[in-house]
């Protein structure tokens, strides 16, 4: 559900949770986004990072500055500010992918799990062709950057393309880099060798971290993705993999994106045709507000 | 220059970590116990740093060893500090003090053994290990491959460059921290924490089990998680249908979420509570059952694998209390000068 007032959630002596829901959902983002924008604008005394996410904006603050009360209270104010948000940057990205792709497999077989790829297609009533279609059939949203350097969560932009699977129940302690995975209806790329509990089902040849910042588009930053971004998924072939992986590792590929404003208002109303609900509120559960 | 003989278990460069990686899921890394690297950085006149996560500046960097093996040569006389871990170290064969600076001359060498007590030392360097700032940080996060030196593990053979030492350094030699304040690692160690945004996902009687119960370090634990070996905790019934929609069934997922701070505790399926440590992910998708309390990583962080510890519950206005108290004490005034 999408809270009436945003909850402020104390994450011990030096963090905060400013949390808008509990679920997932495009147009609660934008509030965060909208939000993320006020507080770079205005930053409260003592703030010293935010973490913009799907449903939340994370706070780190110095308690030695300031007061959890104090900076509170400056939040409030600036959320009481908060425009209906109109529109928001969002670049528009191309991300290549070799679906059903052999790491994938190979990650799977070295935990004793099958091929997540056939899980996936009969959690989602799908062939795992029909999973390759839906994932490539829509734009993604970036909800906001995290978990690992340069990971990122998105969700399919048309509700009815939103396809998942559920985390593992033991978090594997290793994967390898830019496999495509699912974590609920959340979609991401390890952008490096970790641990996690994602369902495998695609690599990409793009690096979406580069701590070196040797490719142009990495040159502000080591992380590619952004809060706001969208991306839109191309399945290719190995031969097309082995060539665009080429590119990456020369420092000479093209990454396709293009910079543009998004309409918020306009994706707000698209999805009220669809008859798509704002707000899940379950009469039957107190389970998530305490 | 400081020259690796042997690398140890697991040694790497950190000061006292990155700020500004949040949004660009990069974690503060640095040093895991943060006391000990300050006090050591304090004892042999380097910049110390600020509190892990909410530093103003890094500090100076130096090495934290974690469990056993290190040894190092000096290539000229180096004023150094050893804190943290009992790792009986050796200057040449003979016993080096700890939480004390002393110099190490040209062609002396250092060695670490086994942890006795705590699992992580530091060795602080006057001058500090000179590696390249990475992002405003020079620690080490190895699974990143990025900061420290090389972004990795040190290895046999390295060569640490040191920074210029100042006027003054030969005269710190000899000082040492106050006694009394020096940590005591073995035995159960309490680990306070705040409440968590999820626990009343949790029963009521598995959240109390949660604050009583006798936990164990996971032997699998890194600067990444800390696991604890302990009871099964279960989870409140009723999750929403949107919930297992979105997140999955398994009550512990939640929709993904900042778990920001190091020090949150997730616990995935009820089982092994984990803690997430300075090279932890940004964000989590599990229930967060509490938070440790920033002071506290330094607790956790000289767990030796198998040890018992204690969650005990605690208060935000206390945790800010703890963490006023340690900053008062990483100063002149907790050193014993000779």
């Amino acid at each position: 559900m999408i809270y009436d007032k945003p909850l402020f959630r104390t994450l011990a002596d030096t963090a905060l949770n400013i949390e808008f829901g509990d679920e997932v959902s495009i147009p609660l983002n934008f509030k965060i986004l909208a939000l993320d924008s006020a507080i770079a604008a205005h930053p409260p005394k003592g703030l010293l990072e935010t973490n913009p996410q799907v449903r939340s904006l994370g706070i780190v603050y110095n308690p030695l500055v300031t007061t959890r009360g104090n900076l509170i209270a400056a939040l409030g104010e600036l959320i009481g500010a908060l425009d209906n948000t109109a529109t928001v940057a969002s670049r528009r990205m191309i991300i290549p992918a070799l679906y059903d792709d052999p790491w994938s497999r190979e990650c799977a077989a070295a935990f004793g799990v099958r091929n997540n790829m056939e899980y996936i297609a009969e959690f989602n009533d799908m062939t795992p062709r029909q999973v390759i279609e839906t994932h490539t059939a829509c734009d993604y949203w970036v909800t906001g950057v995290g978990f690992v350097p340069g990971a990122f969560m998105s969700y399919a932009m048309d509700p009815g393309k939103r396809i998942g699977a559920p985390l593992y129940r033991t978090p594997r302690t290793w994967t390898p880099a830019r496999l495509l995975n699912f974590g609920g209806t959340t979609s991401t790329i390890y952008p490096l060798r970790v641990p996690g509990g994602g369902q495998l089902f695609g690599r990409t040849p793009l690096n979406i971290f580069e701590p070196g910042q040797n490719n142009a588009v990495f040159h502000d930053s080591p992380v590619l993705a952004k809060a706001g971004d969208r991306h839109r998924y191309v399945a290719i072939s190995r031969d097309q993999y082995n060539d665009i992986r080429a590119q990456v590792e020369a420092g000479t590929y093209d990454y396709q994106i293009t910079e543009g404003l998004f309409d918020c208002a306009d994706y707000i109303a698209w999805l009220e045709s669809l008859g798509e609900p704002a707000d899940h509120r379950d009469p039957d559960s107190s389970w998530s507000l305490e | 220059m400081l020259e690796i003989i042997s690398g140890g278990l697991h040694t790497t460069v950190q000061d006292m970590g990155r700020q500004g990686g949040q949004s660009l899921g990069i974690p503060p890394s640095g040093a895991q116990d943060g006391f000990a690297l300050r006090i050591a950085n304090l004892l042999v006149g380097n910049a110390g740093g600020g509190p892990l996560v909410i530093r103003n500046d890094a500090g100076a960097a130096g090495l934290e060893i974690t469990m056993a093996g290190l040894k190092v040569r000096a290539q000229s006389d180096l004023l150094v500090a050893i804190t943290g871990a009992d790792m009986r170290a050796t200057c040449d064969g003979k016993p080096a003090p700890r939480w004390q600076a002393f110099v190490l001359r040209g062609g002396q060498n250092l060695a670490f053994g086994m942890a006795a007590s705590g699992a992580r030392a530091y060795l602080a360097v006057h001058g500090g290990v000179d590696v390249p700032l990475y992002l405003g940080s020079r620690a080490t996060h190895v699974r990143g491959n990025f900061g420290g030196f090389k972004g990795r593990v040190l290895a046999d053979g390295d060569i640490l460059p040191i920074g210029p030492a100042t006027a003054k350094g030969a005269a710190l030699a000899g000082r040492r921290l106050r006694p009394e304040l020096t940590p005591a690692y073995s035995g159960k160690q309490r680990i306070r924490v705040v409440r968590g945004p999820e626990a009343h996902l949790f029963k009521p009687e598995s959240e109390t089990k949660f604050y009583a119960a006798p936990w164990r370090l996971n032997p699998k634990s890194d600067r990444t998680g800390m696991r604890f070996i302990g009871p099964e905790l279960s989870f409140r019934p009723g999750r929403p249908r949107y919930l297992i929609e979105q997140a999955g069934k398994d009550p512990s997922n939640i929709v993904i979420d900042p778990g920001a701070p190091v020090g949150t505790i997730q616990v995935p399926s009820g089982v092994e509570p984990i803690v997430l440590g300075v090279d932890a992910p940004t964000i989590g998708g599990y229930a967060r059952i509490g938070i440790v309390i920033s002071t506290d990583m330094s607790i956790i962080g000289q767990l030796q694998p198998l040890q018992y510890a204690c969650f005990v519950r605690t208060s935000h206005d206390d945790a800010v209390a703890a963490l006023k108290r340690q900053e008062k004490l990483i100063s002149e005034l907790s050193v014993i000068a000779l």
